[in-house]
């Protein structure tokens, strides 16, 4: 990996990694491996919204999970109150998402840092409040069940297998969305704002819109991932958008690295895959997750995989190559997926 | 009328357990820089063990102690072994706060299983005062927070460690050349805070029962005072707690305690909308190069 790659070429391992999970159901996985397959997708859909809004703006949002439930009661209403199936919900999902990421991001962005961080949790609670104290509406604190079959061209789609491919389309689209924020003008201003936000309001950037536009961003990743969601469970309540459903969100990412376009794929596949591969029961899980976070980010602060590339540079970049680029170190590696 | 005094002074009680939480965040995060999201959980320890030490026997009061001493040696411990390490990240800290969240609830989830725990309530007696019914432990849980705050207070802003504290704030290194032991102040003001949490776990499980979640609401509430006060402000952290309990009964007394979670959140929302810094002014934290 190295800096100076073409564009098109830093696509190519998230996309190869992409084909190789196209390639999973020959191999004929259990139904549980394939429902952990499709979750993890699901949640792969929002991490790179995140990524897009941690990873490359720098913010930290607590609130991820509840912009994911405003795609979820999105679904949920609009097939319960119009008829309108998942194919219509998947963009009205994500338009929802980002005009209530609109809503949260105009206000919250008024203060910055921790602050910011501590308001998108209070509106992630608030959210959780609404919708548990809305009555018949939103289903109060059952939630609401979804009916509405899955299509694909006059086809079912709801079984585990055909549901499979629609979650990886959607997470491939997810991934290319995002390399190409990361490598457009756009994704470039974004991370002068992460680098420096005054050197970059200097510049003639205007901070807040751009900030906001990036929360705006994620929240259609969210809203997506959110209607995939609530058609692949078929039952959704408040509790699963709550705060700790957004620190696990966040833990993901962070694992995963937030800068790098593998960071999501690989931050939804371990925290997901991770527990049933040592055969943890939840609470446990749950242990590991937090003492992995914290490791992460005492020991390796670019999540594991620029972790490892740092660690692959380091053992065998140096002598394999002796130039062209001495300075392409170990920073660089860590930032190889712009 | 006479509900609705009976209805502060129940919020009221809340509100001094949420004063706790909220002094003890804002004490950390302005002497220090480190933001602890995970002071709830500390605080549900302190429950935890209070009931552990009621159910073994000991009275409340010794389990107060207790929950105290083990609330602030677990904060020495984690401060010495994580907070230390982001003291020039602060947000490093953060996320390592949230990290702790997801570790102490399931660790206790683990061992004590996720259901609600309560004791024999320590004080039992109902004191009629003109028609006011006033539960005696309620009372008791406002005094001595009103003590402690006070104590709290008087040291950071008279003794001679506070002094040496606030100028370990303004200017690190100069308080340092001053023979300052500074490192060693973070963490006694982390100790400090944590045992606080401590308190307030013992004093929450001697109003309700509580649950291993009972951590995550209460520190997004104790954050909200923080912030409605201005973090780093003690008096504006008393002050906003004092605001949050009468609103939170005075709902409660016109029927909306549906709604009561939402009022911390949406106060605080409205206070950093016109005030980012809180209603009393907050610090930035102190400068770590």
């Amino acid at each position: 990996m190295n800096a100076n790659l073409s564009p098109l070429r830093s696509l190519m391992p998230a996309l190869a990694v992409l084909i190789i999970l196209a390639l999973v159901p020959a191999l004929g996985p259990s139904n549980r491996m394939l429902s952990l397959a499709i979750s993890a997708g699901i949640n792969i859909v929002a991490l790179y919204g995140l990524s897009v809004l941690f990873g490359q703006t720098g913010i930290l949002s607590m609130g991820h999970a509840a912009l994911v439930g405003v795609g979820a009661y999105a679904a949920a209403l609009l097939a319960r109150d119009t008829g309108i199936g998942f194919w219509v919900a998947l963009p009205l999902g994500g338009i929802a998402a980002a005009a209530f990421a609109a809503v949260i991001g105009i206000p919250s962005l008024r203060v910055s840092g921790h602050h910011f961080v501590i308001m998108t949790f209070a509106f992630g609670q608030l959210l959780t409040i609404v919708l548990t104290n809305g009555g018949d509406y939103t289903g109060a604190a059952t939630g609401l069940d979804l009916q509405l079959p899955v299509t694909f061209f006059g086809s079912r789609a709801d079984d585990l297998l055909p549901y499979y491919f629609v979650v990886l389309a959607f997470v491939t689209l997810s991934a290319i969305a995002s390399w190409a924020i990361i490598n457009s003008p756009y994704g470039r201003t974004l991370r002068a704002i992460r680098e420096n936000e005054k050197l970059a309001a200097s510049l003639g950037i205007n901070v807040g819109r751009h900030k906001i536009g990036a929360f705006v961003v994620s929240g259609v990743f969210a809203g997506v991932s959110g209607v995939l969601l609530a058609y692949f469970l078929r039952h959704i309540s408040p509790s699963q958008f709550a705060s700790f459903p957004s620190i696990y969100l966040a833990l993901m990412v962070m694992i995963g690295g937030a800068r790098l376009l593998l960071g999501p794929i690989a931050g939804g596949i371990l925290v997901s895959f991770l527990p049933e591969v040592l055969n943890l029961d939840p609470v446990q899980s749950r242990i590991l997750y937090g003492v992995c976070l914290i490791a992460v980010i005492l020991l390796l602060p670019n999540g594991l995989i620029a972790g490892l590339a740092d660690g692959w540079q380091r053992l065998f970049g140096a002598s394999r190559k002796q130039a062209p680029s001495p300075a392409a170190g170990g920073k660089h590696a860590s930032e190889a997926g712009r | 009328m006479d509900i609705l005094i009976q209805q502060i002074l129940n919020g009221l009680s809340i509100a001094s357990v949420i004063t706790l939480i909220a002094v003890g965040v804002t004490l950390i995060f302005g002497l220090t820089g480190i933001i602890n999201f995970a002071h709830g959980e500390f605080l549900m320890i302190g429950s935890i063990v209070t009931w552990l030490a009621v159910q073994a026997g000991l009275s409340f009061y010794l389990a107060l102690v207790l929950a105290i001493l083990a609330v602030g040696a677990m904060g020495f411990v984690l401060e010495r072994g994580l907070f230390r390490f982001t003291l020039t990240r602060p947000t490093n800290g953060f996320i390592v706060s949230l990290g702790l969240i997801v570790v102490l609830q399931h660790i206790i989830i683990f061992f004590y299983d996720p259901n609600q725990k309560s004791i024999p309530r320590p004080l039992t007696g109902i004191w009629d005062v003109g028609g006011v019914r006033i539960a005696s432990v309620r009372l008791m849980v406002i005094l001595v927070t009103i003590a402690v705050v006070a104590l709290t207070f008087a040291m950071v802003t008279r003794s001679r460690y506070g002094r040496a504290l606030r100028a370990a704030v303004d200017d690190r290194d100069t308080a340092a050349l001053m023979g300052i032991p500074v490192r060693r102040y973070i963490t006694g003001v982390f100790v400090l805070g944590s045992a606080l949490a401590g308190l307030g776990g013992a004093l929450l499980i001697a109003l309700f029962p509580i649950t291993p979640f009972t951590g995550g609401t209460m520190v997004m509430k104790g954050f909200a005072v923080a912030l409605i006060g201005g973090l780093g402000n003690l008096t504006g952290a008393v002050v906003a707690g004092l605001i949050l309990g009468i609103v939170e009964g005075f709902s409660a007394g016109y029927g909306f305690s549906a709604w009561t979670d939402a009022y911390s959140f949406a106060l605080m929302i409205l206070v950093l909308l016109f005030r980012p810094n809180g209603l009393f002014g907050g610090t930035s934290g102190p400068k770590m190069a």
